[in-house]
């Protein structure tokens, strides 16, 4: 169905108008519902949706608000967004939850044990919020990206990323070994 | 890349192959159901069941039950997700580690679910190596544990042809370590045999004066032969080095070098051999020196005084630790310094060139705030260092003259108990402070090889690539490059089971079945990105498909001769390509030896002799980079010519129309019509109105062919390619 309407005119028109629009998912509008394959399903506003993936907007600012709710396919257009997933039920929120949990996968670093430098690479020893891990970043690259004042971003070697959400808060040890690769 | 890992023996038995089944597949999950690192979980493929293996649970599904497998990327990892009875299954977690090893595993599964038993092999390398697991420079083997990485080894592979020069230069070298140690030992003997003995004279003074001033000079002399020759050497090597990677890189398929990024291989031709260059000048150079003069220095020293030598050795690990300290120190403290150096003209210019936004918005005063943020931050950290420099270096060296001190305070005593002779001492000390001026150096060594290594690796990396492909195609298809026919292409193409991505977790063409016939032309429409452009590709033999099989007149398209197969493509694309030369140069690119007569029918043919002969040089006008420049339908006729001369018996055409104005868009159609007439024919198109000459139309949406039939049978039906034509006439029409 969707590809066929992708080629009239009016549609197209339609389809425009829709991108354009904010469409709110509520507690009030909309059903999620677990699927036994491990996804969601929504029903909302009178469609129905096998399975739709969930984004966050502001995955760093704002990891439990604006997720914007779309269509599974490859092309992926936006169902709508909800505000704040807190709003939701508690069910609901911890079905959404578990999705984002499925899509991001951002260890946030809290303690870095240890970091050795050899020939262009620095081995990095820490302890994050899912776990002790060892990763590689190239020493070369951008591996270490300054979101703001205080936020890090590192990407490994394998491009898995690493999230420092602030800096300061690591002690004055843990700093200087950072410094090398900001 | 690692498809199939080595198990723990509780996996192996919880696996528990029956007779007939195999183990294809088997590859770790590092992520777990409730989002965290995770260490013991496996999936296992064998040639009937998928496993999903965790310390808590084994899941096993039945192939048979399957439908499809894919992978889907999310953000920093992806998930494997199986179809079954209608729904998707989300299977397992994974880090982006583990992203490509997964999209292949899919694959397996989709092979195995169509009931084939091939097994998916990749050929992309690990980044970090299984065994050491240190990180992989971009190579196939780990530099650090690989057989054929041992520096020795490759660094001799590498002087091997240059053996005669080596040997000089190692003779040279030999020839400043002797000297440069000879000359205490002369000094030596001038102080206690010839001053300090009545029976020395001073002719025996002068003569020893001489001999030091002439291994001084001697010295001199034999460094600048030996830096002369090192640096010619080096630049030889870096220069052979570059012509083999060029040469090389031409060879390969697309596939390696789409592989890599777009300045990785140039890198290698550009930066990899000119590490080389620079080994060779630097530390080569140096390097037998260095090593003679520090073996012997301290066998010397152990033969002229036993207690002394041990005072002098005692303070080598000090020394050592301490230069090692200081320059990881002074590293970081520049590396920062360098960083903010950095933020500072990075900020200047972001600013600069966003001058007129910061001034429409009225933003100057935040800007300047942020700038002298930045610009003090920088200045402190830089005062900083050099207050550090000069406090910390002087000290550095005073601590490194200790041994020196050391051993005079010592052999001084000696001297007074008459256990020492002055000469000695003399001798002595000179030989600690060679001993001490080369322990920086050679602290410097471990890196500079690695480097080197990492280089070399990278470079024959490339060079031994073309063995490892040949290698795969004699095994698969039974014969090299000079086996493979030199066939004469009739046209009669065929798809069978195609699929083929660019990565490997992203199929592009999906099981594309299609017969053309000789002299067929085949119109291509979709939407951009389905996979129409790719298909030419896999035509041209850029890429050869992952699975299924491409059929020219019924051979493999990976047995015929590629060159000879080449020689018999015309190739028209939306953006042409101009090389720097003249207009004659780039038509006759596809047939140097076409005569002028033959250049000037094909010009006329592909409608473009009229705009060239009003050229101020005619066929001799200078075109490409920074030549005359021709507009987009000009180069589009050159491109035909090029095409017609060739007298192909595949035409390709993608987007040959596009972005042209209707006029030369009519006089192209036209020089085309001419050119496909009796030749099979792939077109590209998005303007539908440029295909009504094709023989039959094919819809390629979502990678796969949906729509296939001539013009008519395709607006009978009523499908995708009606609605395309309609949407475009709709579209015109306002």
């Amino acid at each position: 169905m969707e590809q066929k309407r992708n080629f009239e005119i009016e549609s197209m028109n339609e389809e425009v108008e829709q991108m354009t629009s904010l469409r709110q998912i509520t507690a009030e509008n909309a059903v999620f519902t677990k699927t036994d394959g491990g996804f969601i399903s929504l029903d909302f506003d009178s469609g129905h949706w096998d399975r739709v993936n969930v984004i966050r907007l502001f995955p760093f600012t704002d990891p439990d608000k604006y997720i914007s709710v779309r269509t599974a396919e490859e092309r992926s257009r936006e169902i709508g967004v909800i505000m704040d997933i807190r709003s939701l039920s508690k069910e609901t929120a911890e079905m959404l939850e578990a999705q984002l949990t499925l899509h991001y996968f951002t260890p946030v670093i809290q303690k870095v044990i240890d970091i050795k430098d050899e020939y262009g690479y620095a081995y990095f020893h820490v302890l994050t919020d899912r776990g002790e891990c060892r990763f590689i970043i190239n020493m070369g690259g951008n591996a270490v990206v300054r979101l703001t004042d205080s936020r890090l971003l590192i990407s490994d070697i394998d491009e898995n990323r690493f999230e420092i959400p602030d800096v300061f808060a690591l002690s004055v040890k843990e700093q200087r070994k950072l410094d090398l690769f900001l | 890349m690692i498809l199939k890992y080595d198990l723990p023996r509780e996996v192996t038995e919880a696996l528990a192959l029956t007779g007939e089944e195999k183990l294809y597949y088997a590859v770790p999950y590092d992520i777990d159901g409730k989002g965290n690192w995770n260490k013991d979980g496996y999936v296992l493929v064998t040639t009937t069941r998928i496993v999903v293996y965790s310390k808590a649970e084994v899941k096993s599904i039945p192939i048979a039950d399957c439908d499809a497998a894919k992978t889907e990327a999310c953000i920093g990892g992806g998930i494997l997700i199986l179809s079954r009875a209608g729904a998707e299954e989300c299977l397992v977690h994974y880090s982006a580690k583990h992203m490509s090893r997964y999209a292949y595993i899919a694959r397996g599964i989709n092979i195995l679910i169509s009931g084939r038993f091939e097994e998916v092999e990749s050929n992309e390398y690990e980044k970090i190596c299984p065994k050491c697991h240190k990180a992989i420079p971009g190579t196939k083997e780990c530099p650090h544990c690989s057989k054929t990485g041992g520096f020795l080894r490759s660094f001799l592979r590498l002087l091997a042809p240059y053996k005669a020069r080596v040997f000089g230069i190692s003779l040279l070298m030999i020839g400043a370590a002797v000297v440069t140690l000879l000359n205490p030992a002369v000094q030596r003997y001038l102080i206690d045999d010839v001053l300090r003995t009545s029976s020395g004279d001073i002719k025996t003074a002068y003569l020893c004066l001489g001999a030091m001033f002439f291994l001084s000079v001697s010295i001199v002399v034999i460094n600048i032969l030996k830096s002369y020759y090192c640096t010619v050497l080096g630049a030889q090597i870096a220069k052979d080095l570059r012509g083999k990677l060029f040469e090389k890189i031409q060879m390969l398929s697309l596939i390696f070098i789409n592989d890599r990024r777009p300045g990785e291989l140039m890198n290698r031709i550009i930066s990899d051999t000119g590490k080389i260059r620079e080994f060779m000048q630097t530390t080569f150079c140096n390097l037998f020196t260095v090593l003679f003069i520090f073996i012997w220095d301290m066998i010397f020293m152990l033969c002229i005084n036993v207690k002394l030598a041990l005072c002098a050795f005692i303070f080598i690990p000090v020394a050592v630790w301490l230069t090692g300290a200081f320059r990881n120190n002074i590293h970081r403290r520049f590396h920062l310094q360098y960083k903010k150096n950095d933020d500072v003209s990075s900020n200047l210019q972001d600013v600069i060139s966003g001058m007129r936004v910061v001034k429409t918005y009225g933003k100057e005063k935040e800007e300047s705030e942020k700038f002298n943020r930045l610009a003090q931050e920088y200045c402190k950290v830089q005062s900083k260092n050099e207050i550090f420099w000069a406090v910390f270096f002087p000290l550095l060296n005073f601590i490194m003259g200790l041994g020196v001190f050391f051993v005079i305070t010592v052999g001084g005593f000696d001297i007074l108990g008459e256990k020492l002779e002055p000469g000695e001492l003399f001798q002595f000390i000179t030989y600690t402070q060679l001993l001490y001026q080369y322990i920086s150096w050679m602290s410097y060594m471990p890196r500079d090889i690695m480097n080197l290594v990492s280089s070399m690796e990278r470079i024959n990396d490339v060079l031994d690539q073309e063995i490892y492909v040949e290698e795969g195609v004699v095994a698969a298809k039974g014969g090299s490059q000079d086996d493979k026919i030199c066939h004469d292409i009739k046209g009669d193409i065929s798809f069978r089971h195609a699929t083929f991505g660019y990565k490997s977790y992203q199929p592009v063409l999906w099981d594309i079945n299609l017969d053309v016939k000789e002299g067929e032309m085949i119109g291509i429409v979709g939407a951009s990105g389905a996979g129409k452009s790719t298909m030419i590709n896999l035509l041209m033999r850029l890429y050869q498909i992952d699975d299924g099989k491409l059929l020219i007149d019924g051979h493999e398209i990976d047995s015929l001769r590629s060159d000879y197969y080449h020689s018999q493509l015309g190739v028209v694309l939306q953006e042409t390509f101009l090389f720097s030369g003249t207009i004659l140069n780039n038509i006759r690119f596809s047939r140097p030896d076409a005569t002028m007569e033959e250049v000037i029918m094909a010009a006329k043919l592909a409608n473009a002799h009229e705009f060239i002969c009003k050229t101020p040089d005619g066929y001799n006008t200078y075109v490409g980079e920074k030549g005359h420049t021709l507009s987009g339908g000009e180069r589009q006729r050159i491109a035909i010519a090029r095409a017609i001369l060739n007298q192909p018996r595949l035409l390709i055409l993608d987007e040959a129309t596009a972005s042209l104005d209707t006029e030369s868009e009519y006089m192209i159609q036209k020089a085309l019509e001419r050119l496909t007439k009796g030749r099979t024919t792939f077109a590209i198109a998005h303007r539908l109105s440029t295909l009504k000459n094709a023989d039959r139309l094919l819809v390629i949406d979502n990678h796969r062919i949906a729509e296939i039939g001539s013009h008519e049978e395709l607006i009978a039906k009523k499908g995708m390619y009606y609605r395309l034509i309609k949407a475009q006439l709709e579209m015109q029409n306002g």
